[in-house]
């Protein structure tokens, strides 16, 4: 039997080497150098001067980073939170019976299946301020009396985000909440039924536990992608108004691509590598379950 | 942003499945009950919020320039015209921008298939040394958001003097697509009856004919499906598209689509007709996959 471990291990590394070529060359080592260059004052075009942590310490004395980094979190903590229970509710209401499920799944899915960019241009005309169809309605309801400038205040400006983010990743915990759902056993409920449990009770003691770790895995994910947010904000507000929108991958795009310091651009993903890691190490103990 | 399908799409189609199968083995289960009715509201508003944004880009789409910013917004066209999509193909560069997205979405979803295939297969089937490691590998690199890797990304096309190009991205597009199809396509190569393996092992198959001839035919539904989703995340990217690509020639169309806003008041409906034109066929492909591919692959009796 060892023979075929042997020959197992040939094989598997014979049939995997171009991946593990590939991703070596254009995954693992620009990363390694990326890391490298975030030590040095790369420019675009410019030659790359050992500098220490130079970077580090002029991002971290920058208040412009700073803040970056808190709208960030600002940003993530409510579109997460919003994704969430819109999302438990979606699951909720799809796994009862009713005519034409399927198709109310599918198209309660398609903001999903959208390009961004297509979704983000899309609010920013609902958005706009004259002729966008979001004042309008505000108006007509007489929520407002005169047009709002959905892009020109903090608030709104970071309020018309969140709706594009949320708008977009919502079906993703639906969906993933709705797969768990589906496997709970009917007799859990009949139990309860028997027992006199109310509708509460059976969410917060059968369902809730259940539903749990796909929430969470879910939750952690979608935290990934929403902490490295760029086009959403970039193309909707660009940042604005003042840099009150402006996350930290907007900031980091800004550092290396428009004031060319690639270095320092790097230095920025490089900070935010050990969130990044905690989240990827929390996420794989998930998913890898059996391999405690 | 980008990678942000990649999960969902996965429960998505396992949660088709579950429901299909459900109603093909015929078993009524009771489902968790709230209250009927709130679920029928909430399902109602969802419905509404969900879709009349896309509504709402159509319409904007067949719309003159005045009435866009006419003072009451119009629920449909009054004056139906095609000059947006006019202007937009014949006196834009969208047109071209499509077809490079076309071209290095399809490139890209087929090397990426031939590469990552035997590794989710080996992840699934085959015991090896350094597999635990080599799967914890690959989950890494799949949850690695494309903000870490875009500069450096960008440092070495630019040695490699491929920025500017279309393959460029092709060269980078795979550091997503191959963690992801690897990820994404063992749960559908595990699901497969081992039977017809250690069958075809016994006649004298190799491992590699194993995997080729026999598994793959098997998992064309789960790969298909897989496919298209990576279809669809090479389309519609956007950070390593805009860093990379500054020639006009070689754009693809989010970049081109971004570039169209200039001034204080940009011709939405030419922008809603981009929005149209890159996100319909996406909307269609996803309705038809799901409707066929996932139906037939239970119809097939896979599991017996």
């Amino acid at each position: 039997m060892k023979s075929r471990e042997v020959r197992n291990t040939k094989f598997a590394y014979k049939v995997n080497l171009p991946l593990i070529i590939f991703l070596g060359a254009v995954l693992v080592f620009p990363l390694l150098w990326g890391i490298c260059v975030s030590f040095t004052n790369k420019t675009i075009g410019g030659e790359a001067h050992f500098t220490g942590l130079k970077n580090y310490e002029k991002l971290i004395g920058d208040p412009e980073y700073r803040r970056s980094i808190i709208n960030t979190v600002r940003f993530t903590v409510l579109s997460i939170a919003l994704k969430t229970v819109f999302g438990m509710f979606m699951a909720l209401s799809l796994n009862q019976e009713f005519k034409g499920r399927n198709m109310v799944r599918a198209l309660l899915m398609i903001p999903w299946t959208l390009p961004n960019i297509v979704v983000v241009y899309n609010w920013r005309w609902i958005f706009n301020s004259s002729g966008g169809i979001a004042n309008y309605l505000l108006k007509s309801m007489h929520l407002i009396d005169r047009d709002l400038v959905w892009f020109g205040s903090a608030g709104l400006a970071l309020f018309t985000v969140v709706v594009a983010n949320v708008w977009r990743g919502t079906p993703f915990f639906g969906v993933s909440i709705l797969a768990k759902l589906q496997t709970i056993s009917k007799d859990y409920y009949e139990a309860a039924d028997i027992d006199g449990a109310n509708l509460f009770q059976k969410f917060r003691y059968i369902t809730f536990p259940e539903v749990k770790d796909v929430t969470i895995l879910s939750a952690l994910m979608s935290t990934i992608w929403t902490i490295n947010e760029f086009e959403t904000v970039y193309l909707l507000t660009g940042g604005g108004p003042n840099g009150s929108t402006e996350v930290m991958n907007v900031y980091s795009y800004k550092t290396a691509m428009r004031s060319m310091m690639l270095g320092r651009g790097i230095a920025v993903a490089v900070l935010a590598m050990p969130v990044l890691m905690i989240l990827i190490g929390l996420l794989t103990r998930r998913m890898l379950p059996e391999e405690k | 942003m980008l990678q942000s399908r990649i999960i969902c799409e996965a429960a998505s189609w396992r949660a088709e499945l579950k429901m299909k199968q459900n109603n093909t083995i015929k078993i009524r289960r009771k489902r968790i009950r709230i209250p009927a009715a709130a679920g029928r509201i909430y399902i109602v508003i969802s419905l509404i919020v969900a879709l009349f944004p896309i509504y709402w880009m159509i319409n904007t789409s067949f719309k003159t320039e005045y009435e866009i910013y006419a003072k009451t917004p119009t629920l449909y066209p009054h004056t139906f015209t095609l000059d947006a999509y006019k202007y937009l193909l014949g006196e834009t560069n969208f047109l071209n921008s499509m077809k490079n997205s076309l071209v290095v979405a399809a490139a890209v979803s087929l090397f990426s298939i031939m590469v990552a295939y035997p590794v989710a297969y080996t992840l699934a089937r085959v015991k090896f040394k350094g597999r635990k490691v080599f799967s914890k590998a690959i989950l890494f690199m799949y949850l690695l958001p494309t903000s870490v890797l875009y500069i450096p990304l960008y440092m070495l096309l630019a040695k490699l003097h491929l920025t500017n190009s279309i393959w460029g991205l092709a060269v980078i597009y795979p550091t997503f697509t191959l963690p992801y199809i690897s990820w994404i396509l063992i749960p559908h190569i595990a699901d497969i009856s081992r039977e017809l393996e250690e069958a075809a092992e016994v006649d004298g198959c190799t491992r590699l004919q194993t995997m080729y001839r026999i598994v793959f035919p098997l998992a064309v539904p789960g790969i298909a499906s897989t496919a298209i989703f990576t279809f669809a995340m090479c389309w519609g990217e956007y950070l390593y598209a805009l860093v990379n690509l500054t020639s006009v020639d070689a754009q693809t169309f989010p970049v081109v689509i971004s570039g169209l806003i200039f001034g204080d008041m940009p011709a939405w409906n030419q922008l809603m007709a981009a929005a149209v034109l890159a996100g319909i066929p996406i909307i269609i492909i996803y309705m038809l996959a799901s409707s066929t591919l996932v139906g037939g692959r239970t119809a097939g009796g896979v599991k017996g």
